[in-house]
């Protein structure tokens, strides 16, 4: 009884666990590929150690991919994160305009990210782009928005903003409905000014909500894949070649396998110590504003 | 005061309104994209004589593309995907919200990593291995990878349901005679049902908007209209008012799917991290 | 018949039962008082196998329960949260476990079976309600249908009665032993509130921090409670106790030397020990036994009777008296006080490690 009683559990969890094997195991795979110089040229590979590590952190491609990847997590984070929270306050203020527009919120975010990509590129495609044609009576029609380096990773941490502002809007949002009321019911009697109020109250309340917002967002975007592929390709040059997409080159376009996953290998280690040390953060923030409330 | 305050009032709407036009503008110019005939494609922004032509090409198949049968496969492998990671997912949540068990925090967060994991360090090896298998462009080799997506969401917010249901439910069931199978049956599964079908919703929404995956794991037979639209703005001639529609297209079962679960949406989106 | 034996029970660091050892007789409706934290809900959910104890055994009708499902052990149980599911009428609720694989009813007799009960219980007028729009008090009564409405081994209740208003509690806590089902069937009733557990019980078990610290009737609870804190946990007012020492000749000296009691004391000169009186058996002005006296520190009407303070040198001790011998009584009267030799209790003094146990047979 007491073995059959310790075993239930395993029973039901043991579908899940095969199925994450099954997942598990090419990643293992690739994981055990990168030890090899694997390609389409090279189907019968040799072992080569680390090698391609290696090679990938003496390339300066790597260095500029890196960058490029941090520019574009960082810019998506701050600028997702700071209209998200003005959008959900704005809402949070529950106005009949408010209302209405709530019920919309989220349909950039239902749009998959490539089609958002598509329908950007269509807007500022010099030739049927709308965005110049709006621009031109304030005399600045004729941009290159997607032909520029600078343009092309601004454009793409656009389309990152609009599909991905409403999430960190959600969130806020819920967070905001969920705080406490007396805390801001004292300090309306006490005659604090909104900005006091807002600082002191609000936000150190708020910000556990806005940061696991924070905390998805920019790990989603250090790995941004979709967006990048759909609206430049990582052009032009090398401006917008974040890691998943140099990783997509080498292994799919130039077929070398092993390089290409030691690609992404170094970027799921980047991700999982930035996931470290964001959710360490994390569980401080929500200790202090336990102790606001 | 007061006139200050119905001032800044007008002031928060027309902020909000300034973002709501970013937000849906882009939508609207597919709208009018999709319905502008081509010889009026470059000639015109806001006054054209609207057609549905281009609606008729792209799903008439005509342009070489055959959009129709790539939205069949969206909704087959989605569906497919979502199917599976219910039958594997609802038990292992179950089992993780209501037993302390060795090895359950470590599945949780191993499912918890592949959310966050980048795609391509496992689609890499796949598509080699994809190959050998025969799987490559086939159904089962998309439900197979798309639990990257699905599984990981259907178990940790299952999971946040299950545990927020209080044991002494199933537990009074127990005493009433029924098994534990029927216990989960008949009480437990039914309070948590809103939420499955949330999380189903959800679950199908990101399977059908995922794009990496079919990007490089099919070619032609099971490819997906995220990969099909795009290969309207491949070739010579970009057809950009047929891209438009294709876009319009593809995203209509996700909108009106997320339209219907508004109220479960806070708690998927933060994988039960946040609930409302 | 329920006996527990050796039952211990961890969670983790905290250890929920400890060596509990525990009897119900046949037939018989045992009291499980205790405040809360002190394992009397794992208790019940040890019996009911809805929690695997870490070692010892539960017995029901003499057949060791090791290894036996819930469903299998024939008990029916009252939550605390009543555990009614939300998603079904009150009617339903009482039908399950009549509809169970276990049971199987005919719809016939379980409808007949569900009115008598429900009529028992005053709820008749709300069968056809999904349980999410009834009061606390009524789901409670609810809850309790659900365990009365079926043939049981044995009922467990959890603090059925709880949540009910004060008026309502008192009527069913006089009801809830005629009714039949519970005359018949064993039961073991956990509660907090020793009102109850008096009331109710034909015996009565102290549970503390895990294990059963007294078990008794309730005259074998109150006249000889274990240590100061069963001594405590019956009666309002609570029993007064005084600290002192015990001195040469057997008696008792309070502390500030003010209070002397010849009682006799089984305890040798000098041992520290605490003497406690029921303010019931404090009798204002002379009587016989032994006398006091003191001022009055402050008064308070109980309906027909008054809680009288007084201060014995640096000690309070109260004393309920009928209304009409402490009229007039103002604060710093001096008065005198009776108590009878046998209402005296004396206890060790209270450590930080354990309360003071009771000296004496």
């Amino acid at each position: 009884m007491g073995w059959r009683l310790a075993l239930r559990p395993y029973v039901l969890i043991v579908p899940a666990l095969l199925l994450t094997c099954g997942i598990l195991y090419p990643f293992g795979l690739g994981l055990y590929y990168t030890l090899f110089d694997f390609s389409a040229s090279k189907p019968q590979p040799d072992m080569v150690r680390f090698e391609n590590y290696e090679t990938v952190f003496t390339q300066e491609a790597f260095w500029n991919s890196a960058w490029v990847t941090v520019l574009y997590a960082v810019g998506a984070a701050v600028v997702e994160t700071v209209l998200g929270v003005a959008v959900a306050l704005l809402l949070h203020r529950s106005s009949l305009v408010g209302r209405v527009l709530e019920k919309i919120l989220i349909l950039p975010l239902m749009i998959a990210p490539v089609i958002a990509a598509i329908i950007w590129k269509l807007m500022l495609q010099p030739s049927v782009g709308v965005i110049n044609h709006l621009l031109e009576p304030f005399g600045l029609g004729g941009v290159q928005w997607t032909d520029t380096p600078t343009g092309a990773l601004l454009s793409s941490i656009a389309v990152d903003v609009w599909v991905y502002t409403p999430f960190v809007a959600i969130l806020a949002l819920a967070g905001l409905r969920s705080l406490p009321t007396s805390p801001f019911e004292a300090a309306a009697v006490d005659g604090a000014r909104w900005w006091y109020t807002f600082r002191r109250l609000t936000l150190p309340m708020l910000w556990p909500y806005v940061l696991v917002a924070v905390i998805f967002r920019f790990m989603d975007s250090l790995k941004v894949f979709d967006i990048i592929y759909a609206l430049t390709e990582g052009g032009p040059g090398d401006s917008t070649v974040v890691l998943q997409i140099r990783a997509y080159l080498e292994a799919i376009r130039f077929q070398r396998y092993s390089f290409g996953i030691s690609y992404t290998i170094v970027l799921w280690a980047v991700v999982y110590l930035a996931a470290m040390v964001l959710v360490k953060h994390l569980g401080k923030i929500q200790r202090k504003a336990a102790e606001v409330k | 005061m007061t006139m200050r305050k119905r001032l800044l009032g007008w002031l928060a709407d027309a902020a909000l309104i300034l973002y709501f036009v970013f937000a849906l503008f882009p939508i609207a110019w597919m709208v009018i994209l999709s319905l502008k005939p081509t010889n009026e494609l470059f000639s015109t922004y806001f006054s054209f004589s609207p057609t549905l032509d281009g609606y008729r090409t792209v799903l008439g198949d005509s342009e070489g593309i055959p959009f129709v049968r790539f939205f069949v496969n969206s909704l087959v492998v989605s569906v497919g995907a979502v199917v599976l990671s219910l039958l594997v997912g609802l038990p292992a949540a179950y089992a993780s919200a209501r037993w302390r068990f060795k090895g359950s925090e470590n599945l949780m967060f191993t499912l918890l990593s592949f959310r966050f994991a980048p795609e391509l360090t496992v689609i890499i090896p796949l598509f080699v291995l994809y190959q050998k298998l025969g799987l490559f462009d086939t159904y089962v080799g998309m439900i197979w990878v798309l639990q990257l997506v699905t599984l990981p969401l259907i178990v940790w917010i299952m999971r946040s349901y299950f545990a927020d249901l209080t044991p002494e439910l199933e537990q009074a069931a127990l005493l009433d005679g029924y098994t534990r199978k029927q216990a989960f049956l008949k009480v437990a599964l039914p309070l948590v049902k809103p939420g499955v079908a949330a999380v189903s919703l959800l679950a199908f929404i990101f399977a059908w908007n995922n794009f990496v995956f079919p990007l490089i794991l099919t070619s032609n037979e099971a490819q997906t209209v995220t990969v099909g639209a795009l290969s309207f703005l491949g070739g010579d001639r970009p057809k950009y008012n047929l891209t438009a529609a294709a876009a319009l297209v593809s995203v209509v079962p996700p909108l009106l799917l997320a339209l219907t679960i508004q109220r479960y949406l806070v708690r998927g989106l933060s994988f039960g991290a946040v609930k409302s | 018949m329920i006996v527990l034996r050796g039952i211990s029970k961890t969670y983790g660091r905290t250890t929920a039962l400890d060596d509990l050892d525990l009897e119900v007789r046949e037939g018989e409706f045992f009291c499980l008082l205790g405040p809360s934290g002190a394992g009397k809900t794992t208790t019940l959910k040890t019996v009911a196998g809805l929690e695997q104890p870490d070692s010892g055994t539960v017995e029901l009708d003499g057949k060791d329960m090791n290894g036996v499902e819930p469903y299998d052990r024939g008990v029916a149980m009252c939550f605390e949260s009543y555990a009614l599911y939300p998603h079904k009428s009150a009617y339903d609720n009482l039908a399950s476990p009549l509809r169970s694989p276990r049971h199987r009813l005919p719809a016939v007799q379980a409808r007949e079976r569900i009115g008598e009960t429900a009529e028992l219980l005053g709820i008749s007028a709300l069968l056809d309600r999904p349980v999410g729009q009834l009061s606390n008090g009524q789901r409670q009564r609810v809850a309790l249908g659900r365990v009365l409405v079926r043939p049981a081994r044995a009922f467990l209740l959890d603090e059925p009665l709880s949540h009910l208003d004060a008026k309502l509690r008192q009527q069913m806590r006089a009801e809830l032993k005629a009714i039949g089902a519970v005359r018949r069937t064993t039961t073991l009733y956990v509660t907090h509130d020793s009102v109850e557990a008096l009331a109710l019980g034909d015996r009565i078990g102290v549970i503390r921090d895990g294990r059963i610290v007294q078990t008794g009737t309730r005259e074998e609870i109150w006249y000889r409670p274990y240590d100061t804190e069963v001594a405590r946990a019956f009666g309002r007012p609570r029993i007064n106790l005084l600290p002192g020492a015990v001195a040469p000749d057997g008696g008792f000296r309070s502390a500030d030397g003010e209070v002397e009691l010849p009682i006799g004391a089984q305890a040798s000169c000098g041992t520290q020990v605490l003497i406690g009186v029921r303010p019931r058996d404090l009798t204002l002005g002379e009587g016989p036994g032994h006398e006091l006296t003191g001022t009055v520190y402050v008064t308070e009407v109980l309906g027909r009777s008054v809680e009288v303070t007084v201060r014995l040198g640096e000690q309070h001790v109260s004393l309920v008296a009928p209304r009409g011998d402490a009229t007039g009584l103002r604060p710093d009267d001096p008065v005198r006080l009776s108590v009878r030799p046998e209402n005296l209790l004396l206890f060790e003094a209270d450590r930080p490690e354990r309360p003071g146990r009771r000296i004496g047979p």
